[in-house]
């Protein structure tokens, strides 16, 4: 067996699955997009499920809401990231019981976070309660509204809950592998502990940080089940949208269903592009 | 210029059965280079921590001229340490290193380009310095390492096997620079090394490490010619030890009475004589002895010898060399000016008196 035969054989699980599932799915998106569905009569492909979403009132309430909720909840989840990082890295009694409870909700879903968020939080639920009990305030509705409102901090609390662990696991696998060198370096030549972690740990920690709060901006941004549970009535974000067309019981609301997919997908993929490009051009190359 | 002591220096690493460590006394003299020797893991690199405040000690003194610095933070000891790898900041340009610490004690942008550049030019980088670390080779990173701690002209400059990640070719030029700036700064210096001819070619005066113990400090000659212990001497290419009693001026050996040089020590000793003055020939303190093998060693031959069913070794020239062949018969002599006798506890540092005994005293 040639190494090339062996290279394809061993590549062709991946492949199959990307070729199969993702590559077929995103052509079928399209074509569906373009209302090319011969299966309901629709033969001749046009632009007007696209017109339709991106003139219909309210997308750009929508795609602000989206934006919002991605960028407040990473960044947010990526500082306070990097605060628990800094602490966890330092010994002190009780790391042990502070590193498990970071790394616990990793194993909770998206979505028991969010109806967990929904019970704790919402005006009915039991911190209200707790608080009407306490006297604080004279009934549950004048508990701040914090789930299904229009800044939508409940959905930004529970992405930051839920990702910030994430973030601390990539940002101290990272300061393991760089050490402590640098920074004792840095030390003797006379900077402060906290010179050496801003002129020296932070920079070098700087490209695990962006692409990690990459990837939480861009699941926040494309991702429906946590605004669904926890979301306003109105403006519901662009996921939420895609996803209450594709379960319309009028198929004809199919083609604009697939238009937002593609239309959510391109501007998280324009987003990103854009970022790459800004905190790529003076990036650290690794040590 | 200032002096730099350690006093009763100790430190045991936690979960370590032994002290990395153990009571360290050692003046380094003002303006000197030091080197710091030993083999790896005698607990070098850890003084060096334990000096730059980068770990600290369980117990003992750092002292710079009489003030103790031993609880003072690295940044305010007026001490820099340049590790073994150069350790540059890859997120920064080679100027930018260089004027990293001059930075930190917050000097005006202007006055740090003066120094940087002035300090480029010195380590011969000049026209590099916009260039990130990973576009230099790493003879010009570790020159650029030192150049970051020179720049801020510090009280100690502590340099930990500077030599040891670059290729033969460039160690020669990077030890001539070491040793040009420090004559020039006069900057107290203590190197790590754990090659001899390094610390010899190097240092003014070297600090011989072993265990964790300070073995001897001195001028390189000493510690060539007049070891503290068998294991000095072995550190040093010894390898010839004879044991017996020095009685005025005779020393009684097993290969019989040898003249000593004047003022040599009373008592049970043991006698050493580094194989490059075990000469080949008629002279003083002349034995007959047979030649057992011949090895070339490139610049030298090493001759090995019995002189009445003892083991003995000689360096000489391959052209010395030449005429001898395994089972030749010849004279040799032991000139009294090169028999240096060691404490019969010599063997301190090998495992203690009890410790294994050096081969030719096993006849």
């Amino acid at each position: 067996m040639t190494d090339r035969t062996r290279l394809v054989l061993l590549l062709a699980p991946a492949l199959l699955v990307l070729g199969g599932l993702f590559l077929t799915g995103l052509g079928l998106t399209l074509l569906r997009s373009f209302r090319y569905v011969p299966a309901l009569g629709m033969t001749e492909p046009d632009l007007s499920a696209y017109t339709a979403i991106l003139t219909a009132p309210g997308f750009l309430k929508s795609l602000v809401l989206s934006l919002w909720i991605a960028s407040v909840s990473t960044l947010i989840a990526a500082v306070l990231a990097l605060a628990t990082a800094l602490l966890l890295r330092q010994t002190f009694p009780g790391r042990a019981v502070i590193s498990f409870l970071v790394q616990l909700n990793l194993t909770i879903p998206h979505i028991v976070g969010a109806i967990g968020i929904l019970y704790l939080l919402s005006q009915s639920g039991s911190f209200a309660r707790l608080a009407h009990a306490a006297g604080l305030i004279a009934t549950p509705a004048e508990f701040p509204v914090l789930t299904q409102d229009p800044y939508a901090i409940g959905i930004i609390l529970l992405y930051v809950w839920k990702e910030l662990p994430f973030i601390t696991l990539i940002l101290l696998a990272n300061m393991q592998t760089l050490g402590e060198d640098h920074e004792s370096v840095a030390r003797s030549l006379g900077a402060t502990r906290w010179q050496a972690v801003r002129h020296v740990l932070l920079p070098l920690l700087m490209p695990a940080l962006l692409a990690a709060s990459a990837l939480v901006f861009a699941f926040a941004f494309g991702a429906y089940e946590v605004p669904l549970v926890l979301g306003a009535h109105a403006p519901k974000v662009l996921p939420v949208l895609a996803w209450q067309a594709s379960t319309d019981s009028d198929l004809t609301t199919r083609p604009e269903a697939m238009a937002m997919a593609v239309v959510i997908a391109l501007i998280g993929f324009a987003l990103l592009a854009l970022y790459a490009r800004l905190v790529g051009k003076d990036s650290p190359r690794a040590p | 210029m200032t002096t730099l002591s350690l006093h009763g220096l100790r430190k045991t690493y936690p979960g370590a059965g032994q002290a990395a460590v153990h009571g360290i006394d050692l003046t380094v003299e003002s303006g000197s280079l030091t080197a710091l020797l030993g083999p790896s893991g005698c607990g070098k690199t850890t003084t060096m921590k334990l000096i730059a405040g980068l770990l600290t000690p369980d117990a003992g003194e750092v002292r710079l001229d009489s003030a103790p610095i031993t609880t003072l933070p690295p940044e305010r000891r007026g001490v820099t340490m340049v590790f073994q790898n150069p350790l540059l900041f890859p997120h920064l340009t080679i100027t930018q290193n260089i004027g990293f610490g001059l930075r930190m004690r917050g000097l005006s942008p202007d006055r740090i380009e003066d120094s940087v550049a002035a300090m480029l030019a010195r380590v011969r980088l000049d026209g590099l310095g916009d260039r990130r670390p990973a576009a230099l080779s790493g003879g010009q990173q570790q020159r650029v390492a030192l150049a970051r701690a020179l720049v801020l002209q510090p009280k100690v400059l502590l340099l930990d096997e500077p030599l040891s990640n670059l290729d033969p070719s460039l160690r020669d030029e990077m030890r001539q620079l070491i040793r040009g700036l420090q004559q020039e700064t006069g900057i107290t210096t203590l190197v790590v090394t754990h090659d001899q001819a390094e610390a010899v070619a190097l240092a003014d005066r070297i600090a011989l490490m072993l265990d964790g113990r300070l073995a001897q400090h001195g001028p390189p000659q000493d510690l060539y010619r007049r070891p503290a212990s068998i294991a000095v001497a072995r550190f040093f290419g010894g390898v010839n030890f004879l044991a017996g009693k020095s009685q005025r001026g005779i020393f009684h050996s097993p290969l019989g009475p040898l003249t000593l040089p004047t003022g040599a020590p009373e008592g049970e000793r043991i006698l050493t004589l580094r194989p490059e003055a075990l000469h080949l020939g008629p002279g003083p303190n002349p034995r007959t002895a047979q030649v057992k093998a011949v090895t070339f060693l490139g610049t030298q031959n090493r001759i090995d010898l019995t002189v009445d069913g003892l083991l003995l070794q000689a360096l000489t020239t391959p052209d010395l060399a030449a005429g001898m062949a395994p089972g030749t018969s010849l004279t040799v002599s032991l000139p009294p000016e090169a028999l240096w006798l060691l404490p019969p506890d010599g063997t301190r540092g090998t495992g203690g008196p009890t410790g294994p005994v050096p081969p030719t005293l096993r006849a």
